[in-house]
């Protein structure tokens, strides 16, 4: 479904992405670990068309996505919810997961029922639907963000760090509805830090080290490596 | 008393041309983090544009709005596409000095076809409306009702429509409008073009009882900066409210104190509210 053949990636003579080659297939849950700064977000931005790879190939179903505006993208059904959330605080939670429907708003009749679907994925939102969406707490937030980029109707849904900041309770949540939503048929990419966690839901799993993919390999056998231990799990 | 409600007249005609030029200022503001300086040029254009449909090709004053409206969209547009645009990645104070540029491009390209004499643009309503001792004249009825039509219709663009929610999301997060697919330079093109359409419909609205010259920006522009300042940089209703308190300080301390000290008054109320509040009125900020 996605391939990536020898991405490169250079902020100026820095370079931050060397020689990706990472492939998704359609259906799976495949997760990224890394430390902070390893170059996770930078790959992501350059799939979503936030960033100009400066080699390599970008497919998606056979499209091209390099140099592709972000906007394309999205309509191409690659989206991402991003680090941070980067929601429209002053904007209700109801009217930021409609934005979310920015691509396909001609379609009222399809944003709607994607709209009761989201909110059976997250109903505690159903309550919030008229606050703010800055006023909510992290965990909300990011369900706001996570429920926004299910309204663009994901063929692919890239998902940078969604556990970032919150409470352990709250992130067991957010891991089972990652779960669900792939189960439910959406092809998803996870970069976590929360390494045994996203381990235990996904297929499989590459490893990035300072902007070089070091390592590949299936749920088993990323759970059961030694050095993968001791990097990302602590144990 | 009649003087009074007079001064509140005089205060709302004033407010709603301010509002209306400080509403497409922080418009672009906030989406784009411009200060358009070249905004008061548009404004002057506008009123030029105005006076040239009506007075060389005859067309009636709604006409003569309308066209003007539509020539200064495609200007303004055109100054994003060939200025701003080309210079987004530029360090911040390039697209300032561009702005500026601007301005002193299309007051000289005025001047060269009409001249720095002072014109009048003639409106057809001309006329007096007496309420019981309250005067109004019917361009400044025309000038409040057009300006207060104006902002709901905007409002409900913003707030009703998803075209109009892009520009609302954009100044929000840049980034969030760039994940859900919203194309920024739509959005850019889009929000100079609303901005040109504000800024010439206040022009035709007010040159009929002002004049019209190629300088005419200049005080316009720099209470709206005064304004958007006052309200809170890229708010909408903080440059609503800042137009109108502008508006009634300029009248009614004309009025009251001199008509000489007219223009100060904004400037005095800018250093003392920004004394009080220097994140300005209505600043954005709640999280």
């Amino acid at each position: 479904m996605l391939q990536l053949e020898n991405v490169d990636v250079c902020y100026g003579s820095f370079k931050a992405l060397t020689d990706i080659s990472m492939t998704v297939d359609t259906g799976e849950l495949v997760v990224l670990l890394g430390a902070n700064g390893a170059g996770k977000t930078t790959l992501f931005n350059a799939i979503s068309g936030l960033v100009k790879p400066t080699g390599g190939d970008i497919r998606f179903e056979d499209k091209h996505l390099n140099g592709m505006k972000p906007s394309a993208v999205v309509s191409g059904g690659v989206v991402q919810c991003a680090e941070g959330r980067k929601l429209f605080p002053q904007m209700s939670v109801q009217q930021n997961l409609m934005m979310g429907a920015y691509v396909h708003r001609r379609d009222r009749e399809g944003n709607r029922k994607r709209l009761n679907e989201v909110l059976e994925l997250f109903p505690i939102l159903e309550d919030k639907a008229s606050q703010p969406a800055g006023s909510l707490s992290g965990g909300q937030q990011q369900m706001v963000a996570i429920g926004r980029a299910m309204m663009s109707r994901p063929r692919l849904l890239i998902l940078d760090e969604p556990s970032l900041g919150l409470a352990p309770l709250v992130v067991r949540q957010m891991f089972e509805t990652i779960r669900q939503i792939n189960s439910l048929g959406t092809t998803v990419l996870l970069a976590e830090q929360n390494a045994f966690a996203a381990l235990k839901i996904a297929d499989r799993a590459y490893v990035m080290e300072n902007g070089r993919l070091v390592m590949d390999g299936d749920r088993e056998t990323m759970l059961g490596n030694e050095e993968v231990r001791k990097a990302y799990i602590g144990a | 008393m009649n003087l009074f409600f007079q001064q509140i007249i005089n205060g709302l005609t004033l407010g709603s041309i301010y509002g209306l030029v400080a509403l497409g200022l922080t418009l672009v503001y906030g989406i784009l983090h411009i200060p358009n300086f070249a905004h008061g040029a548009l404004y002057m254009v506008g009123a030029f544009m105005s006076y040239f449909f009506m007075t060389d090709l005859g067309v009636h004053y709604w006409v003569a709005m309308a066209g003007s409206a539509a020539v200064v969209a495609v200007l303004a547009i055109l100054c994003e596409r060939l200025v701003f645009h080309p210079l987004r990645n530029s360090p911040p104070i390039h697209d300032k000095i561009a702005a500026i540029g601007i301005l002193l491009f299309l007051e000289a390209v005025v001047q060269m076809f009409w001249g720095s004499d002072f014109r009048r643009l003639s409106s057809p309503f001309t006329g007096i409306m007496n309420f019981d001792g309250l005067i109004i004249p019917e361009q400044r009825l025309l000038i409040i009702v057009g300006a207060f039509v104006l902002v709901i219709a905007l409002q409900l663009f913003l707030r009703k429509t998803m075209t109009g929610a892009t520009i609302i999301a954009m100044a929000q997060s840049r980034e969030g409008a760039f994940l859900v697919g919203i194309d920024a330079n739509r959005v850019a093109m889009m929000t100079f073009a609303i901005s040109g359409v504000l800024a010439a419909v206040a022009a035709s609205l007010y040159a009929p009882i002002n004049l019209v010259y190629p300088a005419m920006g200049h005080l316009v522009i720099m209470k709206a900066f005064v304004i958007i300042i006052l309200g809170g940089m890229g708010s909408i209703p903080g440059a609503i409210a800042g137009g109108m308190i502008i508006g009634f300080a300029e009248a009614f301390g004309g009025f009251y104190i001199s008509t000489a000290y007219k223009d100060i008054i904004a400037f005095g109320l800018l250093v003392l509210i920004l004394s009080v509040r220097p994140q300005g009125l209505f600043a954005k900020g709640a999280h």
